[in-house]
């Protein structure tokens, strides 16, 4: 162990200030069990020797030093200069909290703080470091001081030799003392004596130790036992567990080695006695060797492709909290840190510390621990954080749009062929900026946001010089990962790029094209691109990361990739910009050698990718441990740009999306997202993360100074802090801003969106009630039994049903259609919950009853008369000719809703239905529906052609055809159809739009749209990209009047469907904001005449009441 | 609120063409409010009189069918001392698509035609079985006595 050391054993007795003084530390009460797991090593094993405090004899004594007891200080201590004695006096005497002033001075003479600390101390106690910041008076007295006792020090230890210059590191070096209070194991008298030096180390308890002891049995399961030895070797007590806890990790971990020396100790030990220990603490060089493998610039290359352990994510915690005690201990204090952070970092780190501790217990790995290092997100998926409220998410939304309209606005280049709006303008010339924004690169000592610098000691506790090396007078911490440098850490490359958080419908993507055409390299002739070639050329296929200096990468969702491409092309003039949508059969192409920089003649200048490619390739090259460059995919070149659209699609952090995306490399890095929050702080991360904004990427860094604030109620000081990240990074524009001459900003045509209350019919009806009670009585049956919660499921599907019929009631019946809702495990609920249901079978099958052939078997003369008719006024309602004119089976005309109306009337007074003209008795499903051709060109629907051939009646008049009503079921897709056709009628090339989010809905649509001979798309999720690129490109260019079929989850984001001046909503979502997001589809920039939305609900139904929770949502 | 389209039309037809021996007239206050007059038919106990009556449209019209009642007295078996009118399609046989015009004319043919075996006055409708003439005789005289100008 430790080699025999020459004391000078004090003369005289010193136990008079072990109760009455104790500094408070001494006072702390020792709260917990002996522990009983041995540590894994003994980790001080150097041949180092402890410097003891000499006695210094030979001085004289004398002086007047009042009530100051210089014969017990003398006696502890030892013999004293009259100069050291009269500063002992002076600083002690100023502390008021003694009343002895004996005590401490013994202990300021023992820490070393006395000769350092020009005032009293009244921090942490005990204090071994001079503060690295002295007045100049106190670093000269110091140095004379040190000279003095150097010259009387006989001997300062092996491992600190006189030499105060070395050339390198060595083994260790010194960085502070402090006292530590540790409590005995043994009992026996001169076990230790003063100024004894003491070994620390870790190791195995005796099993002798638990006895006579009377702590109980903590719950803490880490094993922190740091025992002392005495000089013979044997163990003697242990370390109070407080600060065990972190030189155990300090010593564990590598990171440090402890000396120690008997302050004071009882002459005869008792089991269990407090001992009181100075405690000189030392870095390990391998401490400093360990950390550049996970260097801020590296730790994320790191973790890229690989698992990491939670242990080691709790080793790193560990060590971020020792970190920082000890250099509270040792009062280090650093002499540069990051002003953002300094605000806030005392009360940061002390919470986050606490949280550490009160979560050390808890199996989920990370939340809460700011010394979670942010380079190794748990593997869980799940979402932390706390969701924001309402309220606070708009607070911090005004804050971080507060735009000013004056910002200097740019012209975009010459290539780019699109006229911008001022306010485009003014982002282009801010992104500009953020892209080309030098003075950041230029500030090269800046130090790396993160990290802290601190200077060695230059002497220890007894002012003894300790070795310096050459050219290393600082050291640098990451107290968020807990690293060491002897390095300087640079401050990293700012992020050049930033969040573009316009609204939806401001014109994001034609910013960022503009933005492609502005500030793009130049072919051959550009040497600033040099600057990022620093890597070294390498052939073909190389497997290192390549440079595509000409090339902007796009991630967007998939069903955006289309669009992308077709404004991307719009925008440019011919042959000024060259895209490629890299998805599915393209990716055959080795995009490095395509985009490197030798090929830049013919490097496309924009790449179109999808979520799922970036994802599917990061998985790859994952399995290729992590070698990119000769994957030759995405992520096989750094681009010149990034630009994640839809960018809240990362907004969880440990999504693998997300992950992937963090690996992209490029110079450039935009998000675009008209949400940058969703609703979780958390959200707002991943996209700092994606851009590498240090500090704020770190999530350590974060969960510190961002979400533990939040989470424990802080949050005007959380709020606080997003603000100024969001600050310089973010714009934001929102449609309803004005400008300063009360313009808005992006004129819009109005828009008008009215509810359509539908009717159901009486057998839609039925079917309706039918499912309603039995939900209701399956909820009561369940409440009865007490397990509501347990079924909730159930009630899940229930609803679903409910919402199913009070579209069409044959949706009720397919159990396909519930892959458009979350929970697919209802899938089987809806079918074994419908297989004995007679009942409601017998009332859907009059909505699948076959009947459509039988209507047309008329005689011509009838569809003669009936034509006749048409002209006629309606025998009910006096209109003239009929609205949507219907027929009797006994063919009376009169408008359909007449007729229907007059049946409901008849019905309910519980009257047989009879013909209004002739009375007989007729049925609803007996009413036709004279169908016109007119207007209509068969071979023009691009999706069918008609099913029906109506028998041609004469040449001149315009052919009908008769449908049984009801037969293309429900009450919603005949409003439809109404308010279809009447567009037809007053706006014969209005273009349409039909949202449900049941795309077995839209399969019910499509026939009757059909029949009806109404040219239809359809664009849903399950189409591939190529299809959805024709379908919009049809849409928007063919001048039919289409209407368009969009499932609600698939084109709710994203499209641009300007070309349609009409929206139908089939049902209601849950959240209005999903329906306004698909309306503004519609409803956005470019749209040039206005809107009108109409949203079908069902009377009486639960549509209804999911209006009123639209509503409730509203006003949160 | 607003007047249905059919009521609009019929009223102005009802104008514009009116019906030899009826006449309807809606209340400027309430335009769903007729004042009618119709003249007893020839070859009846009732040629001669002028008999008023008020026509009501109700708000489901022409679902449901008008209300309509004399408000002169008159003495017919399908008519009660009220004025009350027992016809098929002023009840269980009204189609929407009869109309204002039609209802009267139904009316005045109902003058011309009694129908004592569905009666609404029982006392009348007895008279009228045991003695027609007797009763007809009755009929002219109230004619006489309450629907003369």
């Amino acid at each position: 162990m430790e080699p025999a050391h020459p004391e000078e054993r004090p003369l005289k007795k010193r136990r008079f200030f072990a109760e009455e003084s104790s500094p408070p530390q001494v006072l702390s009460i020792r709260h917990d069990s002996p522990p009983s797991v041995a540590s894994p090593e003994p980790s001080i094993g150097s041949a180092a020797s402890p410097v003891c405090i000499a006695d210094i004899a030979g001085q004289h004594h004398g002086g007047d030093f009042g009530d100051f007891d210089v014969g017990t200080l003398q006696a502890i201590v030892g013999e004293l200069p009259l100069s050291t004695l009269q500063k002992l006096k002076d600083v002690s005497d100023g502390d008021s909290a003694c009343y002895t002033y004996v005590p401490p001075a013994i202990n300021l003479y023992l820490d070393g703080s006395w000769n350092t600390a020009p005032r009293p101390v009244t921090t942490v106690f005990p204090q071994s470091r001079p503060l690295p910041l002295q007045t100049p008076l106190a670093n000269k007295l110091k140095r004379t001081d040190s000279e003095m006792s150097n010259a009387s020090t006989p001997d300062s230890g092996a491992s600190t030799p006189m030499t105060p210059v070395l050339k390198t590191m060595p083994s260790r070096r010194y960085i502070g003392s402090f006292g530590v209070v540790a409590w005995s194991t043994k009992n026996g008298t001169g076990l230790l004596r003063h100024e004894e030096k003491v070994g620390i180390e870790r190791t195995k308890m005796q099993p002798k130790q638990g006895k006579g002891n009377k702590r109980v049995v903590s719950l803490k399961k880490q094993d922190a036992v740091v025992r002392f030895t005495n000089d013979r070797g044997a163990e003697v007590g242990r370390l109070e567990n407080e600060s065990a806890a972190w030189v155990s990790t300090l010593i564990d971990q590598k990171m440090c080695s402890f000396e120690g020396k008997v302050v004071y100790a009882p002459d005869r030990l008792k089991t269990g006695e407090t001992v009181y220990l100075q405690l000189r603490g030392y870095f390990l060089r391998s401490a400093f060797d360990k950390r550049k493998f996970a260097k801020p610039d590296n730790n994320r290359e790191v973790s890229l492709f690989e698992e990491k352990e939670s242990s080691d994510e709790r080793d790193l915690r560990l060590r971020q909290v020792a970190l920082v005690k000890l250099f509270e201990a040792i009062n280090l204090q650093p002499t540069r840190e990051n002003e953002t952070t300094e605000k806030h970092k005392r009360q940061g780190l002390l919470q986050a510390a606490e949280t550490t501790e009160k979560n050390e217990q808890k199996p989920k790995s990370g939340n809460g621990t700011p010394a979670e290092p942010g380079s190794s997100p748990p593997s869980d998926e799940a979402e932390e954080g706390e969701e924001l409220e309402q309220d606070q998410l708009d607070s911090l939304y005004k804050k971080a749009q507060s735009f000013d309209f004056d910002t200097p606005a740019m012209q975009p280049a010459e290539t780019f062929a699109m006229d911008l709006r001022k306010y485009q303008k003014q982002a282009l010339h801010w992104m500009v900026g953020k892209e080309k924004d030098e003075a950041l690169t230029g500030r090269e000592e800046s130090m790396h946001p993160l990290w802290e610098e601190y200077e060695w000691p230059k002497q220890d506790a007894d002012s003894m010089p300790v070795p310096i090396i050459e050219d290393q007078p600082m050291f640098y911490v990451n107290p968020y990962s807990g690293e060491l440098s002897l390095e300087f850490p640079k401050q990293e490359q700012n992020c050049l790029g930033g969040i573009l958080a316009d609204e939806m419908g401001l014109g994001k993507t034609i910013e960022m094209l503009s933005l492609m055409h502005t500030h793009r390299n130049e072919v051959f002739k550009d040497e600033s691109s040099a600057t990022m070639r620093n890597l070294p050329r390498l052939l073909k296929n190389s497997a290192v990361v390549e440079p595509a200096p000409y090339t902007t990468l796009v991630v967007a969702p998939m069903s955006l990739l289309a669009q992308w491409q077709s404004e991307a092309e719009k925008a440019s003039k011919e042959g000024t910009l060259k895209v490629m949508v890299y998805y599915g059969a393209e990716k055959a192409v080795n995009l490095q050698k395509l985009c490197c920089a030798a090929n830049g003649s013919n490097a496309p200048n924009l790449i179109i990718t999808s979520y799922g490619t970036v994802l599917s390739e990061y998985t790859q090259v994952a399995k290729q441990d992590g070698n990119r460059g000769s994957h030759g995919g995405i992520f096989s070149i750094e681009y010149f740009r990034i630009i994640l659209d839809e960018a809240h699609y990362i907004k969880n952090r440990q999504s693998k999306t997300a992950k992937a995306c963090y690996e992209l490399s490029a110079k450039h890095r935009w998000t675009l997202t008209g949400t940058p929050i969703v609703n979780r702080l958390e959200d707002l991360f991943s996209l700092v993360r994606f851009l590498k904004v240090e500090p704020w990427s770190n999530f350590s860094f974060w969960k510190t100074f961002i979400t533990v604030p939040f989470e424990s109620g802080d949050f005007i000081r959380a709020l606080d802090v997003v603000q100024t990240v969001l600050e310089p990074l973010v714009l934001r524009r929102t449609k309803d801003m004005k400008t300063p001459t009360g313009e808005a900003l992006v004129p819009l045509p109005p828009r008008t969106i009215e509810i359509d209350k539908i009717e159901l019919s009486q057998d839609e009806r039925d079917v309706y009630d039918h499912i309603y009670l039995r939900a209701k009585s399956v909820l009561r049956e369940n409440a009865e039994k007490g397990n509501l919660l347990k079924n909730y499921t159930t009630i899940f599907a229930q609803i679903l049903r409910l919402r199913q019929s009070c579209c069409h009631p044959v949706l009720t019946r397919k159990a396909n259609i519930v892959a458009d809702e979350e929970d697919a495990a209802l899938a089987s609920d809806l079918t074994s919950g419908l297989a004995d249901d007679m009942d409601l079978a017998s009332l859907i099958e009059r909505f699948t009853a076959e009947g459509d052939q039988d209507v047309n078997k008329f005689g011509a003369h009838v569809l003669k008369q009936i034509q006749d008719e048409a002209e006629a006024e309606c025998p009910i309602c006096s209109e003239e000719p009929m609205i949507d004119q219907a027929v009797t089976g006994c063919w009376h005309s009169a408008c359909k809703e007449c007729l229907l109306n007059y049946i409901n009337h008849q019905r309910d007074k519980g009257e047989l239905p009879r013909c209004f003209n002739c009375r007989e008795p007729i049925s609803p499903r007996d009413i036709f529906e004279v169908v016109r051709h007119e207007h209509i060109l068969d071979e023009d629907n691009l999706r069918s052609d008609s099913l029906d051939s109506p028998p041609p009646i004469s040449t001149q008049s315009p052919r009908i055809s008769l449908r049984r009503i009801g037969l293309t079921g429900s009450a919603k897709t005949q409003a439809l159809l109404t308010h279809l056709k009447r567009i037809r009628r007053e706006f014969p090339a209005m273009k349409s739009v039909v949202f449900s989010q049941f795309t077995s809905f839209l399969d019910l649509i499509e026939p009757a749209l059909k029949r009806d001979h109404i040219p239809f798309l359809r664009f849903d999720g399950t189409m591939a990209q190529k299809q959805r690129a024709t379908v919009l490109k049809e849409f928007a260019d063919s001048k039919k009047p289409y209407v368009l079929l969009l499932s609600l989850r698939a084109g709710g984001v994203g499209l641009n469907l300007t070309c349609a001046q009409r929206v139908f909503m089939m049902d209601p979502w849950w959240s209005f904001a999903v329906e306004a997001q698909a309306i503004d589809r519609v409803h956005r920039m470019g749209q040039e005449a206005e809107v009108r939305v109409t949203r079908f609900v069902v009377e009486g139904s639960i549509e209804e009441k999911m209006l009123r929770i639209q509503e409730r949502k509203k006003f949160m | 609120m607003a007047l249905p389209k059919r009521i609009i039309k019929e009223t102005e037809r009802l104008m514009a063409e009116p019906v030899q021996g009826i006449s309807a007239i809606p209340h400027e206050e309430n335009l769903r409010h007729f004042d009618v007059v119709i003249f007893g038919p020839s070859q009846s106990p009732y040629e001669g009189g002028v008999f008023k009556a008020e026509l009501f449209l109700p708000e489901d019209y022409p679902m449901a069918p008008p209300k309509v009642r004399f408000l002169t007295k008159i003495y017919h078996p399908n008519i009660d001392r009220l004025g009350r009118i027992c016809l098929d399609v002023l009840k269980s046989n009204w189609s929407p698509a009869l109309q204002i015009r039609t209802i009267l004319l139904s009316i005045q043919a109902l003058l011309g035609a009694p129908n004592p075996d569905d009666p609404l006055a029982n006392d009348v409708a007895q008279q009228w079985k045991e003695d027609q003439n007797k009763a007809i005789a009755t009929a002219k005289e109230w004619t006489e006595k309450y629907a003369k100008p």
